[in-house]
């Protein structure tokens, strides 16, 4: 009986969610049909589109992957946008600076580089938690801002391309630029690199001790220490993965994408990571559904600005009242839930 | 006419009647004690007169009219207070604001400090409860932040006071100045209630006392006209069953489990002195003593949970005082704790991972790297097996486990690899009689194996039932240590562990 | 003194309160809920209500007063969704907080575009105008800087005495104080928990709405995408800096205050400083600060932490 509730609720917060949508897209004066359709065919109405949907749930995979790695582990972690960032600045500086190296080793290495930064980045609130207990909700948030920052002033100075009169790097070296996978689009080997982390981290938080070390510290950090599993190396381990994977995540977009540092690469993706990870209920698969699944509404929702006239920030509205919906849900269909 | 009349109060919870049929009475003016083990209704019988559970039958009166208040703050109106074992005070604010907090006095909502204080100050002065009104809590003494609980109540004109374990807390010196206050709120015609476990305080402060036992009240008395001895022996109450266990003899070439001299200090309070103690292997010694009498300190610096400030631990010769909680489990401790929800299991994982919490280090299952779920699975079903753990599957998160089958999982992942020393904290607490049964004889089995068991519970008969010695803990100190023969005294056992020794020329131990 | 400098400082100080002014109201308002335990990251989609809501009303009914009062509903509507979530329904706080700014966000820019359309030049409306106070504005150097200046300006000044007379001196301000530390203490002293907590949240609401509405009907006179930009999250940055103490609030909306009217200032003076090190500044400030205060517990024992009453 349970479980029929279960499912109930989730079928009821989809059938609010449609309705809000019909609701909003009348509001503007749209036909319904016409938005529907053109939403639709925004996802699926052409090859190029598909490939889309896949370019931008590259990043947001990864830093979705992040966020659900922390979360497992009890670490809250609201800084990826920060952490991809930082990913961004280690791939434009690696790559200038070994700018000589091939491909085959500029790749695994700005990769590298990539995890290292973010996981940095993330591990100095990971360890303000582990050690002093300061809560890393507000630390990974400013830390977001000062990464930003730091991106803002470098594309002016250091980075600068001198040859451009915009705040932007130069190109990066074709050795360090991620190939594209198909040929009319511009999909490229960053959907690969996610996957694979996909696959990683499954291994690591399902099958290795490390991964179940933190998997239990998530759950109950006092059992852990009577059982003699350090609750503080965990955080540190969690916070670091956590942060270097939305690191990757910043390789990926201005390695295969952009192909230089630049303002605003990432339109809120390390945000967006905290409403995927809590729609794929922090495990990779969920998270990789979600992620497409949120792309494919953005695009979606380009389709209908485009050829029905509806605002794109529909988008942010229905992934707002989603989680909305969901954080009510037990309340909302206590009676639903509740044994009778 | 008494003050307060309950008569036939009941209350069980989840099938197990909590108070049955008991019956209480205090008389205006009077010292009142409820003495009792842990688990004997006392602070039942008091949450239901004070309004925060609900009785399943019988009658409370109070000046003789009905009274059944359904929130403390009906019980507050009708000049009842109670100070709970938890202190109700909110450490960042002062004495004085805590005292009128929620209270509409003069001038709300611009309260005039001045006045109030001037009132708090000859309230407590009257009693004799020094405190400084604008002290913030968290920088008083456990002592002082009791006198605030009770002005709080004398503040309310309480004629009522009911106090639950109001010593637990203290040194001996506060305890004194607290029965100066006692004597003084009865001088004034206030009645005081008072939930306590430790006969020698019930001895030279209370008018009369009534002892609960396990839900039952067996006993109400004038204070004076009944002796220590009589009251533990109330308050135990036990028969000795008889069980076979047999005698063994304790390994002497190895050393087993040695405690030296190991004492606890933390906040500036002892909380452990111990003389040396050696468990033998093959050998059971059960610790008795009610909760809260330094046995989770105990418990936990064996374990290597806290460090104990001075003295050693040692294993086999190993000495173990500064290792990791891992390291002591991998030398062959077995830890079976007092609350296996917050310390030994994780409840939303399944039977496996719950296994896995000690073993997931093991060699034995890590292959390149990674865990062989297999082999884990396999040894998970061995075990289920081998204890009889009753589960939809090895799948089932451990919260849907009834506390006899978590208990069982612990006891497999503890005992399994033939650990050396077991540590094993209120192991049945909880537990029907089918479970408490296995878990003691398992406990039995491992010490004829060889295993040294440091067995710590607050129930005696479980205590009598399975040590070879026992030892009584009070006050983070052991006050005396005995084998567990025949003709053991039992109420010295319950004197002890209510705070005297007892004398030794008087009978046999 | 050079006459010259003196005229920069006074004009420095005058946009450096007009900068800090959104920070303080929203600031206070966080205060209040964070007392009471109620963490909302959702600030900045108070404030992008209050700024949205007030427009559109001041726009077309041509009252900036009435463009106030919705800018107050506007924000008192998320703060109450938040406090459903987090008081009844016992939901994680930040994710709620995330997912209001989220909604709000996009339904803000929706509505706008829905009212407006695609335009070029962006509707605007004038601004209140400063009310010169008369003896108090002539005080040299701050006189100007705190009396001779729009009403957002005067409400959040005296938001600020309120709200610090409320915290220390009375009934109410220790009640909030004991629902945010000890729950269970103000429950068992017979004080209304849940109620507390949805007042606080309503203030919440109100402030930050008011904060939202000054940038539009206070400073820029008009209604963009993510108007705040930010602001809502910096007004929890000062908040820490502040201590959760109005004067504490009012000195670390200044400091901040004073670095936006400096980075304006340099600007137009053409140096080279990138504005990125402003915009850095007081969260580099906030992680100082928190460092700092290792060991101190700053933060309300109960916040975060939903309440249940025990069961009988």
């Amino acid at each position: 009986m349970k479980q029929y509730g279960n499912f109930l609720s989730f079928l009821g917060i989809a059938v609010l969610t449609l309705a809000i949508s019909i609701l909003l897209i009348l509001m503007v004066g749209s036909n319904v049909n016409q938005a529907f359709f053109s939403f639709l065919s925004g996802i699926f109405g052409s090859f190029y589109s598909v490939s889309e949907v896949l370019v931008k749930a590259t990043p947001l995979i990864l830093t979705g992957l992040g966020v659900a790695v922390g979360a497992r582990s009890g670490f809250i972690n609201i800084g990826a946008e920060g952490q991809l960032y930082m990913g961004a600045i280690a791939v434009t500086c690696l790559a200038f600076w070994l700018h000589d190296l091939p491909a085959i080793v500029m790749i695994p290495m700005v990769i590298l580089g990539g995890f290292v930064f973010g996981g940095v980045w993330s591990v100095i609130p990971g360890f303000l938690k582990a050690r002093f207990g300061i809560s890393e909700v507000i630390t990974t948030l400013m830390f977001n801002y000062i990464a930003i920052g730091i991106v803002g002033i470098l594309v002016r100075t250091m980075l600068k391309d001198p040859s451009s009169s915009l705040p932007m790097s130069a190109f990066l070296p074709d050795s360090a630029t991620l190939p594209v996978l198909m040929s009319t689009t511009r999909l490229h080997a960053g959907l690969l690199i996610a996957l694979i982390s996909v696959v990683l981290v499954w291994i690591l938080v399902w099958k290795t001790p490390i991964g179940y070390e933190m998997r239990a510290v998530g759950l109950n950090p006092r059992a852990c220490k009577c059982s003699g599993i350090s609750v503080y190396k965990n955080i540190l381990r969690s916070s670091m993965i956590s942060g270097g994977l939305a690191g990757i995540a910043g390789v990926c977009e201005v390695s295969g994408l952009h192909h230089k540092l630049l303002e605003g690469i990432s339109p809120g993706y390390g945000y967006i990571a905290i409403i995927i990870a809590l729609l794929g209920k922090n495990h990779p698969v969920g998270v990789v559904i979600a992620a497409l699944g949120i792309a494919a509404l953005q695009l979606g929702s380009l389709g209908m600005q485009r050829m029905a006239g509806v605002p794109t920030s529909i988008s942010s509205i229905i992934m707002g009242v989603v989680v909305l919906l969901i954080l009510a849900r037990k309340s909302i269909f206590r009676r639903l839930l509740t044994d009778e | 006419m008494a003050l307060l009349s309950m008569k036939n109060i009941n209350k069980s919870f989840f099938g197990k009647m909590a108070n049955n049929q008991v019956c209480f009475d205090l008389e205006p003016g009077e010292i009142h004690a409820l003495l009792g083990e842990n688990g004997a209704g006392k602070t039942t019988l008091m949450n239901i007169l004070y309004g925060i559970y609900s009785r399943d039958s019988g009658d409370i009166l109070w000046k003789g009219k009905e009274a059944a208040f359904s929130s403390p703050r009906d019980a507050i109106a009708f000049h009842i207070g109670m100070v709970h074992q938890h202190f109700m005070l909110v450490p960042t604010l002062t004495v004085s604001q805590n005292i009128t907090l929620g209270l509409r006095e003069k001038g709300y909502p611009f309260p005039n400090r001045k006045t109030l204080n001037a009132t708090i100050t000859e309230v407590s002065k009257k009693y004799g409860l020094q405190i400084d009104v604008d002290a913030y809590i968290s920088s008083l003494s456990v002592g002082e932040q009791q006198r605030v609980e009770i002005i709080k109540l004398l503040y309310r004109d309480a004629e009522l006071l009911i106090l639950d374990e109001p010593t637990a807390m203290l040194t001996p010196q506060e305890t004194e100045y607290f029965f100066e206050v006692l004597r003084k709120l009865r001088a004034d015609g206030h009645s005081v209630i008072i939930i306590t476990h430790r006969i020698p305080e019930v001895m030279s402060i209370t008018d009369r006392v009534t002892v609960l036992r396990d839900g039952y009240n067996v006993l109400t008395a004038k204070t004076s006209e009944i002796t220590e001895q009589e009251l533990s022996q109330y308050m135990i109450g036990r028969q000795l069953h008889s069980i076979h266990r047999e005698p063994i003899l304790p390994d002497v070439d190895s050393e087993g489990l040695v405690l030296e001299e190991v004492s606890l200090k933390e906040n500036g309070r002892e909380r452990l002195d111990l003389p040396s103690l050696r468990i033998a292997p093959g050998e059971i010694v059960g610790i008795a003593g009610v909760d809260g009498n330094g046995q989770k300190d105990l418990v936990e610096v064996i374990l290597g949970i806290r460090k104990q400030s001075s003295g050693k631990i040692r294993m086999d010769n190993v000495d173990m005082s500064s290792m990791s909680v891992l390291k002591r489990k991998k030398l062959g401790i077995g830890y079976i704790s007092d609350d296996r929800q917050r310390d030994g299991l994780v409840m939303d994982m399944n039977l496996t991972d719950n296994i896995l919490l000690k073993t997931h280090t093991d060699d034995r299952f890590i292959k390149h790297g990674l865990i062989d779920d297999r082999l884990v699975w396999e040894d998970t079903q061995k075990a289920v097996e081998e204890y009889a753990i009753k589960t939809p599957g090895l799948n089932t998160p451990l919260r849907y486990l009834s506390g006899g089958n978590q208990q069982k999982l612990i006891l497999a992942r503890e005992l399994a690899g033939d650990p050396k020393a077991i540590v094993a904290h209120q192991p049945t607490r909880g537990l029907d009689i089918g479970a408490t049964e296995f878990v003691q004889q398992q406990l039995l089995q491992r010490r004829s194996k060889g295993c040294c068991i440091l067995l710590i519970s607050a129930d005696l008969e479980e205590i009598l039932l399975l040590s070879d010695r026992i030892a009584v803990i009070y006050k983070g100190r052991i006050m005396g240590i005995f084998p567990n023969t025949e003709d053991l005294n039992l109420s010295n056992i319950g004197l002890m562990m209510a705070g005297r020794t007892p004398d030794v020329r008087e009978g046999s131990l | 003194m050079d006459s010259e400098f003196i005229a920069l400082i006074t004009m420095f100080l005058v946009a450096s309160v007009r900068m800090a002014t959104p920070l303080i109201l929203a600031g206070l308002g966080e205060a209040v809920s964070e007392k009471a335990g109620i963490l909302n990251i959702g600030v900045e989609a108070i404030m992008l209500s209050g700024a949205f809501f007030s427009f559109i009303v001041a726009f077309f009914t041509g009252n900036l007063f009435l463009g106030l009062l919705a800018g107050i509903m506007g924000g008192v509507f998320v703060s109450m969704i938040h406090a459903v979530l987090s008081i009844h329904c016992k939901a994680n706080q930040t994710i709620a907080g995330l997912a209001l700014n989220f909604m709000m966000m996009g339904l803000t820019s929706f509505l706008f575009l829905m009212v407006f359309g695609q335009t070029t030049t962006l509707p605007s409306i004038s601004v209140f105008s400063d009310v010169q106070i008369p003896l108090l504005s002539s005080i040299p150097i701050i006189g100007p800087a705190l009396f001779n200046q729009n009403v957002f300006v005067y409400l959040a000044l005296i938001c600020i005495v309120v709200t610090a007379v409320f915290f220390y001196k009375t009934e109410w301000g220790l009640n909030l104080h004991a629902v945010g530390e000890h729950p269970q203490a103000a429950n068992s002293a017979g004080l209304n928990v849940f109620a507390i907590r949805y007042f606080a949240c309503f203030i919440n609401g109100v402030l930050g709405g008011l904060g939202g509405a000054s940038i539009t009907l206070g400073q820029l006179g008009f209604f963009m995408e993510n108007v705040t930009s930010g602001k809502g999250y910096i007004a929890l940055v000062v908040v820490i800096l502040g201590r959760r103490n109005p004067i504490g609030i009012f000195a670390a909306a200044m400091v901040i205050g004073c670095s936006q009217a400096l980075q304006y200032n340099l600007q137009t003076l053409g140096f080279p400083i990138p504005t990125q090190v402003f915009t850095m500044f007081p969260y580099v400030v906030a992680v100082i600060v928190l460092f700092l205060s290792i060991g101190k517990s700053i933060d309300p024992t109960a916040l975060g932490v939903p309440f249940e009453r025990n069961k009988r």
